[in-house]
Order: C-alpha cells, then sequence, then structure tokens
C-alpha cells in the first residue's frame, strides 16, 4: 500500500498499526487476491479496521470504555467508508451482514463466529 | 394499482350492507383519479348490488328472494345424508345459494375527477343471504393514481419504512431501537432526504422514503453509542439504552444498525449515495473523538466548537441534502447547493440546539449541557465575556453540582452570550438561503427555506 494511502487513512489511528491493525491487514490481503490489485490494499485494510473496531468495542464481550468505543466507532466507520468507495456491492452487504450477525449474537449474549474468519468469507462474497 | 379487502359483520339473515361511503374513502385514500374499482364477494353467499338505499324497497327485494328460493323448500343442498365432507356446523341454506346466484359476485365501479361515479339514487350493498356472519369482499383500485405533490412529504411513509425495518430484526436489538424512535425526535434529517429526493428527475417517494428511514436509524445509532459515552440517563424522555440495558446491549444495537442502515443505503444501488452518507459517518465518529478530547479544556474555543459541530451533526444534515437529491438524480450544481445548505443548516440547528440548554420554556431540564460538559457556544463566549468571563470560568473547573450549574446558567443568560449565538445563527441560515438561490429547484426553494427557519426557532 502507497505511504500516502496509508497515511490519509490511517489519520487518528496512527497508533493501532503497531497494536494488531498490521497484522491484521497482512492477514486479510492474502484474502483480496482476486480483486484488481489496486482493490487490494484498500479490502485488507477496510476489513482490518472493521475487525479492530469490533475487538475495540467489547462487541460480544465486556462494553469497552467511553474513549476505546469511539475509536472503535471511527475504525467501522472508516472501514465502511472505504469498502463503500471501493468494494462491489455484494461485498459491501456481506460486511454489514457479518456485523449484524455479531451484533445480534451479542446482544442475545449468543456466541458469535470469530470475526475474522466471518469477514474473511465477508470478502469471497459475489454478486 | 392498489388491493385490499373490505370487512363488515352483519346481524340478520338477510340484510343490505351499504358500502358506497367506504368505497368513496378507499378511492380518496388511494388517490385513484381516473379508473376503475373491482369488489368481488369472498363468500358463496354474499352477493353484490347497485341500488336505493330504501328501506321499503329492502324488504321488498327480500320478498322477491324468499318468494323465487323460499327458505326451506327442499333444496338437495340442505339433505346432509347425500353429501360428503360437510362441516359440523354446516348450515341449511340451500335458498341463500339459489338466491346468491340471482345476485352477482362480482361489480365495477368507475371513478372520474378522483370521485366515484354514481347515479343520485345509486347506493353500492353487499347482499348478505345467510347472516349474522363476519363477511370480506376483495377490492381493486385500477387507473391513473395522483402523484404525491412534491411540496407535500408523504412523512407518514418514513414512519412506515421505519417501522417495517424494525419489524424484522430481533428482538434484543429491535426493542431498545424502537423505543428510542417511537420516543420522537424532530425527524429533521429524513424530511430533508424526502423533500431534496423531489428535485431531479427521478422522484420516487417509496425510494426516498426507504433512504430517508436508513438516514434516521443511522442518527439514531449514533445517539445510542452518545448516550453511553455521555453517561446520559435520558434522552427524549426515556431511559437511555445504555442507561436501561447496559452499555454492552448499547454497543451492539449501536453496531447493528450502523451496519443495518448502511447495508440498506448500499442495496438502493446508486454508488454516489452510498459514499455521501459513508463520508457523514466517519465525520460524526471522528468528531465524536474530538469532541471528548476538547472537554480536557472545557468550554473550548469557537474554532474548535465550529470543527466538532461540523462533523458532528452538520455532516449528516449536508448528507441527507446531497444524497436525496443523488437519488433523484439532481444536476451536480444542486446537489452541491444543496450539500452546503445542509452544512450550514446543520452547523445553525447545533447552535439553536446550545441555546435551549439555557431555555425554562424549552421542555429540557436547564444546564444539563453544562453538567455534562458538552460543546456549547453560548458558554464559550460567556468564557470570554469581559465581566462574567472569569467566574465561568472559575465555575467550569470546579464540580459542578446543581449550584454551579444554576450559577453559570445565570452568568450565560447575563452576558449576552444567547443573543450573539442567536444572530450568528440566523446569519448561517440566511447563507444557506442564498446557497438556494443560484439552483433550479423546482419549486421547492420555500418549503427549504422555510424549514431551514423553523429549525433555528427551538427556544420556545
Amino acid at each position: 500500500m502507497s505511504v500516502q494511502l496509508l497515511d490519509r487513512e490511517l489519520d487518528r489511528l496512527e497508533g493501532l498499526w503497531s497494536d494488531g491493525l498490521s497484522e491484521a491487514y497482512r492477514d486479510y490481503l492474502d484474502a483480496v487476491q482476486r480483486f484488481d490489485p489496486d482493490l487490494q490494499p484498500r479490502l485488507a485494510l477496510a476489513a482490518a479496521l472493521i475487525e479492530l473496531g469490533i475487538r475495540l468495542q467489547g462487541l460480544g464481550g465486556r462494553a469497552a470504555p467511553p474513549t476505546t468505543l469511539l475509536v472503535g466507532d471511527l475504525c467501522l466507520a472508516r472501514g465502511s467508508r472505504i469498502l463503500a468507495d471501493n468494494a462491489p456491492l455484494a461485498v459491501q452487504v456481506a460486511f454489514a451482514k457479518a456485523v449484524e450477525s455479531m451484533s445480534t449474537a451479542a446482544a442475545s449474549e449468543q456466541p458469535a463466529p470469530p470475526v475474522r474468519s466471518l469477514l474473511r468469507l465477508s470478502l469471497e462474497a459475489e454478486g | 394499482m392498489s388491493a385490499g379487502r373490505l370487512d363488515f359483520a352483519t346481524h340478520q339473515s338477510t340484510q343490505f350492507v351499504d358500502l358506497t361511503d367506504r368505497i368513496r374513502d378507499e378511492v380518496e385514500r388511494s388517490g385513484l383519479r381516473t379508473g376503475r374499482v373491482h369488489l368481488q364477494s369472498l363468500h358463496t353467499t354474499v352477493g353484490l348490488a347497485v341500488n336505493e338505499n330504501e328501506p321499503l324497497l329492502h324488504r321488498d327485494f327480500q320478498t322477491m328472494l324468499e318468494r323465487i328460493a323460499p327458505t326451506g323448500a327442499g333444496y338437495e343442498h340442505d339433505d346432509f345424508t347425500r353429501r360428503f365432507d360437510i362441516a359440523v356446523d354446516e348450515p341449511v341454506n340451500g335458498h341463500a345459494h339459489c338466491r346468491q346466484l340471482l345476485l352477482s359476485a362480482f361489480l365495477t365501479l368507475l371513478v372520474e375527477d378522483g370521485r366515484l361515479v354514481l347515479g343520485r339514487w345509486q347506493s353500492v350493498f353487499a347482499v348478505e343471504l345467510d347472516g349474522p356472519r363476519h363477511r370480506e369482499l376483495a377490492l381493486q383500485l385500477e387507473g391513473e393514481f395522483a402523484r404525491p405533490r412534491r411540496n407535500e412529504m408523504p412523512e407518514s411513509l418514513v414512519e412506515v419504512e421505519l417501522t417495517r425495518q424494525l419489524m424484522v430484526d430481533p428482538d434484543p436489538i429491535a426493542a431498545p431501537m424502537r423505543r428510542l424512535v417511537e420516543a420522537g425526535g424532530k425527524r429533521l434529517r429524513p424530511k430533508l432526504v424526502q423533500l431534496t429526493a423531489g428535485i431531479g428527475p427521478r422522484n420516487d417517494p417509496l425510494r426516498a422514503a426507504e433512504l430517508a428511514a436508513a438516514v434516521e436509524l443511522l442518527h439514531n445509532a449514533t445517539l445510542i453509542h452518545d448516550d453511553y459515552v455521555d453517561e446520559s440517563t435520558h434522552r427524549r424522555g426515556r431511559p437511555t439504552v445504555a442507561a436501561a440495558e447496559g452499555p454492552e446491549r448499547a454497543i451492539a444495537v449501536g453496531d447493528y444498525y450502523f451496519a443495518k442502515a448502511t447495508r440498506l443505503i448500499a442495496e438502493m444501488g446508486n454508488p454516489a449515495v452510498t459514499s455521501q452518507v459513508a463520508q457523514a459517518l466517519e465525520a460524526i465518529c471522528a468528531s465524536q473523538i474530538d469532541d471528548v478530547a476538547l472537554r480536557g479544556a472545557y468550554p473550548g474555543d469557537r474554532e474548535s466548537y465550529l470543527r466538532v459541530i461540523r462533523g458532528k451533526t452538520a455532516s449528516l444534515f449536508a448528507a441527507a441534502c446531497a444524497s436525496g437529491a443523488l437519488l433523484s438524480e439532481a444536476t451536480p450544481e444542486v446537489v452541491g447547493a444543496l450539500r452546503r445548505y445542509g452544512d450550514l443548516l446543520g452547523t445553525a440547528f447545533q447552535m439553536a440546539d446550545d441555546m435551549v440548554d439555557f431555555s425554562p420554556s424549552s421542555g429540557k431540564p436547564v444546564g444539563l449541557d453544562i453538567r455534562q460538559r458538552v460543546l456549547s457556544l453560548p458558554l464559550i463566549y460567556a468564557a470570554e465575556d469581559r465581566e462574567v468571563g472569569p467566574e465561568v470560568r472559575r465555575l467550569l473547573e470546579g464540580a459542578l453540582g446543581d449550584a454551579e450549574v444554576g450559577r453559570v446558567t445565570e452568568l450565560v443568560t447575563a452576558s449576552g452570550a444567547l443573543p450573539r449565538v442567536r444572530k450568528e445563527a440566523d446569519a448561517l441560515i440566511e447563507e444557506a438561503v442564498r446557497e438556494l438561490e443560484s439552483v433550479e429547484l423546482d419549486g421547492l426553494r420555500p418549503v427549504l427555506v422555510g424549514l431551514a427557519r423553523s429549525a433555528v426557532d427551538r427556544t420556545s
């Protein structure tokens, strides 16, 4: 991913790069091989941001303190915006449905599937 | 085409039920201007007729039916020993079936200029032949329907869409959101979507209502997380989701509707609309972080305040206006003008909202923003005031009990900060109105101007 793109998309979230975001990003890069090379880093970053956002918020576990929740919200929102601007509709919808199912499980106090496997599956969605 | 059912109860074995007014109501409700109303009896012992509503005449009809097909005249249908699969409560009603054969099970009525075409003495009847019972007729209306006028917002469509969306969601998620949505709110953002969606050539009220409802759900999702962050106990007069159900549930409900609203918008298939709303959501979240960070230097300064409220409040107003216009395929010039209008309106709206915190007649508890250390322009101006500023700043630095909040409120009110904020909000509204002057809005300008002016008039 270009340094400029990374700088722009990590604005206010720079500290997270060494705190799990880069590891998740690298892992998702492996799951976006079917997309145009230009899109691959964007989609991998979107998935990594959404995963980290959910973890930071404490969705399905103990609620994060307010300031951490806000950072998690920003991760989710930025990931969604990157998807909106770059991902095929089927992938956008699959990501949204993945978050809906994790939220439903959390609200029902039921176990949810692992976030990463759910999001990797979302990257495979086809219209 | 519009379709439905008309149901009614009868109380006598033979009865003429006048349905004329109910059919007229259906025609009016549907907006049918020119066309036909089709009625069909869903029963074998109910007929349909058009005739005069005169009781003695009805007795004549009844006598005639009795003469032609008398009750208990030895109908083969009533010989249960020769029939199969008869219900335990099968009625002895051969006469009623025979009488129904003399009437019709179908009826078509004409509609012209939105009115049922009937002669002076004509009424429309369902004729009960084997009552008393509950009965049902199928109704279809076809033809040319009036299009909603562009300046008339079918607000109920948004409420129906919100109800529909909340109905299909799992209860642990939907119930808290339903309580929040049903508690009210001004619905300004969906109104803006609906209005601006009527500007371009593709004016589709149903799609506009879907987008408007999704935007409202998104707004409410942000409020649910906000209330947890601000430790608010009440919103719209009811306990917040976090207060009522705990922060874990509040986070899950907020996340669910972030995702669902985003999906509903994406599924509308207009990438420009999806992008507008996604950008707004990102701006809201980034500004929330700034908002909380600025509370360390409470009450902050005007520049920081404007940066925060443009992201936190104005961005979704701007996105609502732009996305509605984009949905209707308005020109880029119109979309741009409406986006700027929404941004200015949202900023002014937030300033007016800040003033409500100091208004005893607003219906909201006075001084709540001060207590929660929420950014507020009147407070910023009062803190900068040469006379009251030092005391305001000193009070805000300490713990804020009832006495301190009361005193700060007095000082802000005495400082002249409120008229200054009002003047600033009014100036932004005038600027927003000017944005509308350079583009063709197909007659919607007065409505948008009125909405903008009323949005800041909230202190009483």
